[in-house]
Formats: C-alpha cells, sequence, structure tokens
C-alpha cells in the first residue's frame, strides 16, 4: 500500500475513535466554497497566501487549496439535517500552485477537520490534537499552539508538535469564524467551534524520514516500503 | 518584516535580550523567520507580520508598543522630543498649496512645502538605521521618507516643487491612455480605475505604489512637497497587482491602514528633515480629510472569552491587558435573573483596525496569556456518524485489489493534454489528467526497470483517484500490468463485483459490511519504522547456480553467498530456481548490486562474484554451473 494510504487510515481509525465523521467532496471547486464561504474577501491580500491553480474558461472554478471546503460542505449538510453537534473529517487532495521542490509540492495530502457544537473550545481542540499527534507519531508527543491568521478561523493558531526534540510545524488551526459559521447556515450565537488543517504527506516525511516531497506522486513501488 | 533590535531599543529600552524576545514573538505574537546576528552586536528579526496586524506591526514603533504592553515595560514615545519646526503661511505672494481630491479612493492627503532645503547625505543614525535592515541610504529627503515608512508604518513621498507645472496636486483617476515613467526608469501604462497623483500636465506618480521620475527628487532640488497620503486598500492591490509592482508602500497600503497615523506620520518626518536641514523653511501642512475614521467600539464578555478558549479568564485578567494596551473601556455589571453578568465595552485605538467582533478579543487576550495556559481534554458529543459511502468503496477497493497482489501507486494530476486546463502554472504541464491509465503505463515501466531490486518478478499496480473531463470530475479505479492496464468508475467497480461474486456464490462489497470504525480490512501496522531511500544510481543483476549434494539445504550455500557478497547487494541473495538431478540439487540465486555512491562496474561486480564462485568451490561436491 501507498504510505499515505497507510497513513491516511491510520488518521481516519483515530479520529473515527474520538467519534468523527468522515467527509469527502470534489476536488475541483468552485471559489465560493474554497474562498468565500470561508471568510476570504475579494481583492484582499489574503488571497495570496495560496497559491491557487484558477480552471480556465470558467472564472468561478479552483482546484481547492485545502479540504477545508470538505468541512463546510459537511457542516452546511449537517446543519440542514439538525445533525449538530458534529464532527467531520477528511483526507483529500489539494493543490498548490508554486514551484515544488523537496518540500514543496504542486499536489499533496491534507487532513482537515472540525467540531463544532456548544461549547466546543480550544482547549477541545489541544485535547483532540494531543490524542492524534500521540497517535500518530509516538506517545512522547508533545503540542504547542503558536499565534497565527486564517480568514477562517478567530482564534487562529498554528500548530507545533515535538517530534525527537524539535519543534515541527504541523498545522494551522483555530476557532470557527462566526462569518464562516453563518455562510454555512449555522448560527454563531447558538454553536461554536474549532477547525484545524495541515499536510499529511509531512507527517508521513516526519514518521518515517522520507526526506522528499515528491518522491510520494512518482508511481515507484520503492516507496511502498511499510 | 525586519526589525533591527538596536533600533526598537530606542522605544523600549528595557526590552529583554534579542534571543528571549524572539521566543516572545514566537509564543504571544508572530513567527521569526530568522534571526541575524549582526558584527555590531545589533540583532536583526525577520517577522513574518500576520495580515490581520499589518495595519500596525510593519513598524518599529508597532512592534515596540507591542512588546511593552505585552510585557508591560516602559515605551518611550518619541514624539514629544521631536523639535517641531515653526510653521508659517506661505509667503504673500504665493498661495498655499492647493491639493485637489477628485476620487473618495484618497481617504486622505496631507502635504507641506518645505522651502529651501539641502539634499545631502543622511546623518549617520539614519544611515545606520536602514542599512541594519537592508535599506540602501539615498540621500537625506529620501531616506527620511524611508526611514519614516519603517519607524511608524506610514509610507510617505517627496516631490521637487520646482518641477510641477504649479504649485498644487491632484489626486484622480488616471484618463485613458496615461503613462508613467516610475522613480526605477520603468514606462508603465496605467489602467483608467488607477488612482494617481498628478499636476496640470503630468502624472506624477501612481497612489501609494510608486513615486515618478518627474518630480524626482536630485542634487540640485531646493523646495519640496511632503506627500502623507491614505488610499483605499483594495484599489491599491488592483492597481499594483496590474502594474505588477511590489513596493513597500503598496504593502502598507493594500493591508489598510488607519488615515489617523498621518498626522502623527507628518509630524515626524517634518522633524526628521527639520533635523537635517535646520535652515529650512516650513509652510503649513494641507490636510484634506473628507471622512475622519469613526472611533470604533466593542463589547464583549470575559465569560464568551472563556468559553471560546476553554479557559477560565477573569474580569480582573482582562481589565489588566485592557490597561496595558491602553484601551480605553468600561466595564458593567447586569444582574438579570441568576448571577450577574458583566461586559466590557472597549473603544477601539485607530491602528487596530483587526480588533471588530468578540472573537477578536479572544484571540487577543488567548495569545497575550499564552496558548500554554490551554488544558487539552478530549470533548465528548452527542453525534452518531455515518459511514461515508465514497470512502467506504475505496477502502474495500484498496482492500480488494492488495489482495489480488497489486501494489498501490499514486501518480501526478497534471499532464500535458486533456479536457480542462489551468490559467496558470508554475509547471509546463497545465492540464489535468482524464484517466489513470497513462500514470499507470509509466509507472509500470518504471518498476519494470527496477523489478530486480524490487525482488518481483511481476509488477502489479492500481491507483484509485479524481480524473476530469468536460463534464466534471470522476473516482476512478485503474489497475493492471505491463500487458493490459483496466480502469472504470469506482461505482462501476464495485458494480462488476457485485455481479462476480453473485456468479461465485461469494459475499461482495456492501456498505454495511464497512463500518465507520473498520476500515475495511486494511491492516497496518503502527509500529515505527524508517524510511530507506533509495540508490540513484544503477543497479546489477547477477545469478549463481550452484550443484550440490542432495543432503546440502538452500540455506547453507545461502550463507556463503551472504558472507562474501560485501556490502554493495541490495536485494538477495534469492532463491529463485531449485531442481534435482540424480543424487545432486541445483540452487538458483539471485543478487542485486548497487552503490549509493557511485555507478558501480561489471569488473567490480565479477570480482566479487569470483570470490564467491572460489568460496564455494573450496566445498567438495560443489560446483558452480
Amino acid at each position: 500500500m501507498h504510505p499515505l494510504s497507510i497513513l491516511s487510515s491510520q488518521a481516519y481509525k483515530v479520529f473515527a475513535d474520538m467519534g468523527f465523521e468522515i467527509a469527502t467532496g470534489p476536488e475541483l471547486e468552485s471559489d465560493w466554497y474554497n474562498f468565500y464561504v470561508l471568510n476570504f474577501p475579494k481583492d484582499h491580500p489574503a488571497l495570496d497566501m495560496q497559491d491557487t491553480f484558477w480552471i480556465k474558461n470558467e472564472k468561478e472554478k479552483v482546484l481547492r487549496t485545502h479540504t477545508t471546503t470538505v468541512t463546510a460542505r459537511a457542516f452546511e449538510k449537517a446543519g440542514k439535517e439538525s445533525r449538530l453537534p458534529a464532527a467531520f473529517i477528511s483526507i483529500g487532495k489539494v493543490f498548490r500552485n508554486e514551484a515544488t521542490d523537496i518540500t514543496h509540492e504542486m499536489q499533496f495530502f491534507q487532513i482537515d477537520g472540525a467540531m463544532v457544537g456548544e461549547n466546543i473550545s480550544l482547549a477541545d481542540l489541544k485535547g483532540v490534537l494531543t490524542y492524534f499527534y500521540k497517535k500518530m507519531l509516538g506517545d512522547e508527543i508533545e503540542i504547542e499552539f503558536r499565534p497565527s491568521f486564517f480568514p477562517f478561523t478567530e482564534p487562529s493558531l498554528e500548530v507545533f508538535a515535538k517530534f525527537k526534540g524539535k519543534w515541527l510545524e504541523m498545522m494551522g488551526a483555530g476557532m470557527l469564524h462566526p462569518n464562516v459559521l453563518r455562510n454555512i447556515g449555522l448560527d454563531p450565537a447558538k454553536v461554536q467551534g474549532f477547525a484545524f488543517g495541515g499536510g499529511l504527506d509531512r507527517i508521513a516525511m516526519i514518521k518515517w524520514g522520507i526526506s522528499d516531497v515528491r518522491l510520494f506522486y512518482q508511481g515507484d513501488l520503492r516507496l511502498n516500503q511499510f | 518584516m525586519k526589525i533591527s533590535y538596536n533600533w526598537l531599543k530606542w522605544y523600549v529600552p528595557k526590552a529583554p535580550d534579542a534571543n528571549k524576545l524572539a521566543g516572545i514573538f514566537n509564543y504571544h505574537l508572530c513567527e521569526v523567520e530568522s534571526l541575524e546576528k549582526k558584527p555590531g552586536g545589533d540583532t536583526i528579526f525577520d517577522l513574518k507580520i500576520l495580515p490581520n496586524r499589518a495595519h500596525d506591526l510593519l513598524s518599529h514603533q508597532g512592534v515596540a508598543r507591542e512588546i511593552a504592553s505585552l510585557l508591560d515595560i516602559e515605551y518611550v514615545d518619541p514624539a514629544p522630543k521631536y523639535k517641531i519646526p515653526a510653521s508659517i503661511k506661505a509667503s504673500t505672494d504665493k498661495s498655499e498649496l492647493k491639493i485637489d481630491i477628485q476620487t473618495s479612493l484618497c481617504r486622505r492627503y496631507m502635504g507641506r512645502i518645505i522651502r529651501r532645503i539641502k539634499v545631502g547625505p543622511s546623518p549617520e543614525w539614519v544611515k545606520k538605521h536602514l542599512e541594519s535592515i537592508g535599506q540602501r541610504s539615498i540621500n537625506n529627503m529620501v531616506d527620511a521618507a524611508n526611514l519614516l515608512m519603517f519607524n511608524t508604518g506610514q509610507p510617505a513621498h517627496v516631490f521637487d516643487l520646482d518641477k510641477l507645472a504649479e504649485e498644487g496636486l491632484i489626486v484622480r483617476q488616471a484618463k485613458t491612455g496615461e503613462q508613467i515613467t516610475t522613480l526605477d526608469n520603468k514606462e508603465v501604462g496605467i489602467g483608467v480605475k488607477d488612482i494617481i497623483i498628478a499636476d496640470s500636465k503630468n502624472v506624477l506618480g501612481v497612489a501609494g505604489i510608486k513615486g515618478g521620475k518627474i518630480a524626482e527628487v536630485d542634487n540640485k532640488t531646493k523646495n519640496i512637497i511632503l506627500e502623507v497620503a491614505n488610499f483605499d486598500p483594495v484599489s491599491v492591490r488592483k492597481t499594483a497587482q496590474a502594474l505588477n509592482i511590489f513596493t513597500d508602500a503598496r504593502k502598507r497600503f493594500e493591508n489598510d491602514l488607519s488615515p489617523e497615523l498621518a498626522a502623527y506620520a507628518m509630524r515626524e518626518l517634518s522633524a526628521l528633515i527639520f533635523e537635517m536641514c535646520p535652515e529650512a523653511i516650513f509652510e503649513n501642512v494641507v490636510d484634506v480629510y473628507p471622512e475622519k475614521q469613526k472611533e470604533k467600539k466593542l463589547s464583549f464578555s470575559a465569560n464568551k472569552i472563556s468559553k471560546i478558549l476553554g479557559l477560565k479568564v477573569s474580569d480582573k485578567e482582562v481589565e489588566d491587558i485592557l490597561k496595558r494596551y491602553n484601551f480605553k473601556y468600561n466595564l458593567v455589571v447586569g444582574a438579570p435573573l441568576g448571577a450577574p453578568t458583566t461586559k466590557f465595552t472597549v473603544v477601539i485605538l485607530p491602528m487596530r483596525l483587526d480588533l471588530e467582533i468578540e472573537e477578536d478579543m479572544a484571540e487577543e487576550i488567548g495569545r497575550i496569556l499564552g496558548y500554554d495556559k490551554l488544558k487539552g481534554k478530549i470533548p465528548k458529543i452527542n453525534f452518531e456518524p455515518k459511514v461515508n459511502e465514497t470512502y467506504a468503496k475505496i477502502s474495500w477497493a484498496k482492500g480488494k485489489l492488495l489482495e489480488e497482489g497489486y501494489s498501490e501507486v499514486m501518480t501526478y494530476t497534471f499532464c500535458d493534454t486533456g479536457e480542462v486546463e489551468v490559467q496558470n502554472s508554475a509547471s509546463d504541464k497545465k492540464f489535468l489528467r482524464t484517466n489513470l491509465t497513462d500514470g499507470l503505463k509509466e509507472s509500470l515501466k518504471l518498476n519494470q526497470l527496477n523489478a530486480p531490486s524490487l525482488g518481483i518478478d511481476k509488477v502489479k499496480v492500481f491507483e484509485i483517484g479524481t480524473i476530469f473531463k468536460k463534464r466534471g470530475e470522476e473516482m476512478h479505479v485503474a489497475y493492471g500490468d505491463k500487458k493490459e492496464i483496466k480502469e472504470m468508475t469506482l461505482d462501476e467497480y464495485a458494480r462488476l463485483d457485485l455481479l462476480q461474486a453473485r456468479e461465485k456464490n461469494s459475499p461482495a462489497f456492501a456498505l454495511g459490511g464497512i463500518g465507520q470504525g473498520t476500515h475495511g480490512s486494511l491492516n497496518f501496522s503502527l509500529q515505527p519504522s524508517h524510511f530507506k531511500m533509495w540508490s540513484l544510481f544503477p543497479f546489477i543483476v547477477r545469478d549463481i547456480a550452484v550443484f550440490v549434494p542432495e543432503k546440502i539445504k538452500s540455506s547453507e550455500v545461502e550463507k556463503i553467498i551472504g558472507k562474501n557478497m560485501g556490502d554493495k547487494v541490495v536485494h538477495g541473495p534469492e532463491l529463485f530456481d531449485e531442481f534435482k538431478k540424480g543424487n545432486q540439487i541445483s540452487y538458483a540465486f539471485r543478487l542485486v548490486f548497487q552503490s549509493y555512491n557511485c555507478t558501480l562496474t561489471d569488473a567490480e561486480v565479477n570480482e566479487i562474484m569470483t570470490k564467491i564462485t572460489n568460496k564455494i568451490k573450496e566445498n567438495n561436491d560443489w560446483q558452480v554451473r
């Protein structure tokens, strides 16, 4: 099996154990779900944060730059079906229009999740992510939060994990911005929740000591060592 | 944003040492991308100022104010120390500087004529400041404007007054076909929606982005106009994107600056030029500010903050923070039925455009207190997860194909031809794949070549992934070997299996069979293991067959080969053939040689094979065929 498949099975299992439902969604997305539902303002420098592949002759289509799109769709549906509180997890391919090197690839896998309810807090996020990284990278893992910015979360955080004595940047996270909740039909006066997202490839590279992200997509079976 | 530690110290003399400060930045403000110790004792931080704080932190004073509040240490306000030049009305024979603003996208424009300045080198401290953050000193006038920007965050511009058609400036939308030669000698065509600074004859600058050559300050300049203005962030961003110009001024304006900053900056810039040219004559500041920035208030409760953070924050802790950050506030205690509730109402400082809603205050208080205060816990929620059909099918299909001996690969979504094309790409592959088969063919070719080093003789691969047609995207399954590749949609694959299962009367894929937690039949080990990178040099395959008496086990032969094959074998010895003939038995082994450092030669490998052969022959009745 491909190492990223192994890892995503493991990750799904860990989140399923914490009561998350798996969600999936399209790779070719509307700019609404990729940006505007997530509170990216039009003509704003925040749009530069993600180098986007826009589709030719289809003005409003993009290759998703994150699977937060899937999270947004899942909660929108859950809200309509009165399935709150809820928790969703998704792992999927995302795309960034940037030059490739050993740590950058135009396509990679993102793990993205969120939990929304009446009292879901950043402390809950810390608990969930600590459990996750301990299961993925070993019991000795510690995690910490540092300040960050994303249009779709407020407060926004960067999640770091201490692996073999070094603090490594793992993912972005925070509390879903009230505008996002409103955009997907939820009432921020009644519910709140955390969201997180980061590269699965990165976890694989750290876990197994794979030095070049591009190895994942060569179709080379010498990669399948685990 | 490059920040000089020594420069910061002007404003926060009690700041902790540079290393400690870096930690404080990382945990309470933003990432320190790099920290460079300079020979003279200065330290330069490269701070990744977050977009929501670009309003106030793209400056030394902004960062210094933040540190002072965060650490509750003194902030030395430089303003009272400025030497304020005596300001005069325009001389009687000349009218006051005229500023004609014709667009609402200019939110404030402060102009000031200064006469009898002397252009020359900057004072040493100005040069030092600028050079510390990698800026080149040009002349005192240009340096003054630059220094102001890196010090306060407010961009400014200096025009040579005598190069203007008249003593007046117009801020307006460009007309069709207008052009400008920028300070760096580039001819730029301006779009009709772009905002420019002009006189009655010429375009003098692109508002908030770049100055023009026409009114450039040079060594002979005697009289100048200072521009300290504020422009609409979206307009600046659109213009700069269209013109493809990146400047420090653009960066600040497109992130939205408070127009209130301009007055403070004009005072500082004037003081700076006064220090450089004590003889100069400063005319009155002309300030066109049609709509004053409104005072913003924000209400929140410590309860709501606590609920968001998952950390009990008291009114007292909140008050302490508000005081340190110089916010005016009041605290109202309401007493509805039940417990009393308290609510803060805060007057937001003009520069803090990021603070708009309660959640913003939660972030503010969370980062100031430090997120290490949060105690993690796993919440229990009343939610019944359902099975995700797509994932269940993928997971099942993977399990089935693995069971049938296929190995999983992932290949690129981008390719040379297709039905869906991306607009811009950092690579030359601009289309999205319409099938998985093409990628698998490449994969098979590659793996066929490496088959010996992988220790497999028949390469069978599969991929499950998305393909893109005009009509939309589809999830496909493709699998095969060098003879044939089969590809179909995931649904077809599941259906096909159902049919086959009916024929064989065996169980097929069923959604119910794959529960939320079971994830198909995929087994994996959670044991830590380490990836071993393969060698990038070619490998050499050698076979050796040995006839031995039939009582000899293959492992005995293998042991001798293993002992003598050296350290260049990446695969083997692998027994791939054995047969009996009379009272003898033949064992055939395969060895794959490969070095991590160089290309192995036939001669080198032959030498090793000879050594193995000789060792084997030392045994009576053993012969190498």
